[in-house]
Parts: C-alpha cells; structure tokens; sequence
C-alpha cells in the first residue's frame, strides 16, 4: 500500500491516528493501521475534493475513539516508561559520576518497575553491585596497590644496599609483567559484564511490547 | 448486536472490511463511527467466527476478505433463534401497552 496516493488530510489523519495508537500491541495497531488505510484509499481518492475528505473522516470517527475500541476488551500490559529508561544508565555508570548514591537510584527504580520480573531486577542489581562504578574503582586500585608495593620495595632496598636494589626493581618490573596479562582480562570482563547486563535489561523492555 | 449484524452480512459469502462498514453505516442509527467497526471485525477474527484473507482488488491495493467460520455459523444460528423469541416477546408488551 502506498501511502503516497492518499489524500493528505487521509495522510494526516493516519499520521495521528499512528500515534493515539502508540500503545496499543504491535500485531493488533499494525492490523488496525492497515484495515483505515485501506478504507481511507476506497473510499478516499487522491484527487477528492477538501469537503468530500472531511466527510470520509468525520464518519470514520476520531483516532483516539477507534484506539479506545480497539484497546477494550483486553487490560494494556504495562509499557516501558521513562523510570525503566533511567534505570539502566542509572544503574551502569551513575555510580561513576555520583559515587555511590547514582547506583542506588539505579537500583529503586530498576526494584520499583513492574516490567521486570524478579530475576531480571536480580542480575541488575548482581551483575556487578555499582555497575562501572566498581570497575573503575578496582582498576585504580590495582594499579595503586601494585605501584605502592613496588615503590616500597625500592625504598627499602635503597635504605640497606644499592646491590639488591636491581634485583628487587626487576622483580617487581616482571611479577607486574605477569600480573597484566590477568588484570587486563579481568579488566575487560569488569567492563563487559555490566554492559551486557544494561543490554540485558534494555531487551527485556522492548520485548513485553511484541506481546499480545 | 453489530457483531451478529456483521455474521449476518457474511452468511451469503466473504465481503472486504470496506464494503462491510459502508453497508452497516448506511442503515441508519447502527454505526456512530466507521472506524470503530475495524476494531469490531478485530475482534471476531480473534474469537474465531470469522476469518480472514487478502485478495487483489482490481483496483487499488489489496483487500482483506473476511469470511465465516463453522463456528461463526453456528453462532450466528443460535441467536438468530434467540433474536426471533426476544423480539416476539418484547412486541408482546409493546402491542399491550398500545392496546390498553
């Protein structure tokens, strides 16, 4: 169907006709959307008259009526809102810019949702406790940690003698080494999980919209 | 009862949404808008009394054609049979009432 040739009120009464039915189930609004577009290019031709189009639309009623009717008869699930959508940066890096306390907003609007299902709300909140907030934290405290040690170690050895100096400096140079190859790979997986957690709780909002 | 006005007008064969709305609409008093009854053929084809399919029309874009189901018949039998008692009951009281 083209749209193309409708009559631009018909044109403008679909447009708003798709949007009073913006939350009714995807299968039933692309049912009701095709059955008046249909009827609006039979009964509609392109080339009627201003009068004749206001005649066709008065009689097919107002959007927000032919919404109601086709909403009734069924309890509309509920619809992701902007709490859920705040929910998920909330919950990944709000505690990165307010310590602590952005994560926990995460946390009361992800449990106050009624979308997701407890174990969704589980691994939001499990998967990882502060979201990158906690990466953040490791990760410059593992390189805080292994650069005090190693720092210390010099300091003392240059206290007793220079000869151990050397020694204790190479070996701090390659635990550290070793230490990288797990600190990256535990870095990259404290970056992904949360993501993939955020991605996780971002599909679970999309999909109750499919039911019908 | 614009449910078994719709059965009825499918007894004899399948009609397209249009032409079934335009012919509920013209009778007088039955339809407040076209576009509620959208809804309505909706709503039988998800009960099973109708079905639907869509056929080239020979001029436009494709229709979609609803036909009844067995079990649409049936429907539409038994309040045909209910409708007939009622009404002749109701005209009962009506013609008293006129008499007294």
């Amino acid at each position: 169907m083209n749209a193309a040739t409708l009559h631009p009120l018909a044109r403008d009464y679909l447009k708003r006709l798709k949007k009073a039915a913006a939350n009714l189930p995807r299968a039933r609004r692309k049912e009701l959307i095709e059955e008046i577009e249909s009827h609006l290019s039979e009964a509609l031709p392109a080339g009627a008259s201003e009068t004749e189009a206001r005649n066709v639309l008065e009689r097919l009623g107002e959007p927000a009526e032919i919404v109601a009717e086709a909403g009734a008869g069924q309890a509309l699930a509920p619809r992701a809102g902007l709490n859920e959508w705040l929910a998920i940066p909330f919950l990944l890096i709000g505690g990165v810019i307010i310590p602590v306390l952005g994560w926990f907003i995460g946390v009361v609007l992800l449990w106050s949702s009624r979308i997701w299902t407890v174990r969704d709300k589980l691994i939001g909140t499990l998967v990882i406790p502060a979201g990158l907030a906690t990466t953040v934290f490791l990760l410059l405290g593992v390189g805080t940690v292994s650069g005090e040690s190693c720092s210390s170690k010099t300091v003392t050895t240059v206290g007793s003698r220079t000869v151990k100096t050397l020694s204790a400096n190479s070996d701090c140079v390659t635990s550290g080494g070793g230490a990288n190859y797990l600190a990256i790979a535990l870095a990259v997986l404290l970056v992904l999980l949360p993501v993939f957690t955020s991605i996780y709780l971002g599909r679970r909002l999309t999909r109750t919209n499919t039911a019908e | 009862m614009i449910e078994y006005c719709v059965l009825a007008l499918l007894r004899d064969g399948e009609r397209y949404g249009f032409e079934l709305v335009r012919t509920l609409s013209e009778v007088p008093g039955m339809v407040t808008s076209e576009g509620t009854l959208y809804p309505l053929l909706s709503r039988l084809r998800r009960a099973g009394v109708v079905e639907t399919s869509w056929r080239e029309s020979p001029s436009g874009p494709p229709r979609r054609y609803y036909h009844l189901t067995a079990s649409g018949r049936a429907v539409l039998e038994a309040f045909s049979g209910e409708w007939a008692s009622f009404r002749d009951a109701v005209d009962h009281f009506l013609e008293q009432e006129k008499n007294a």
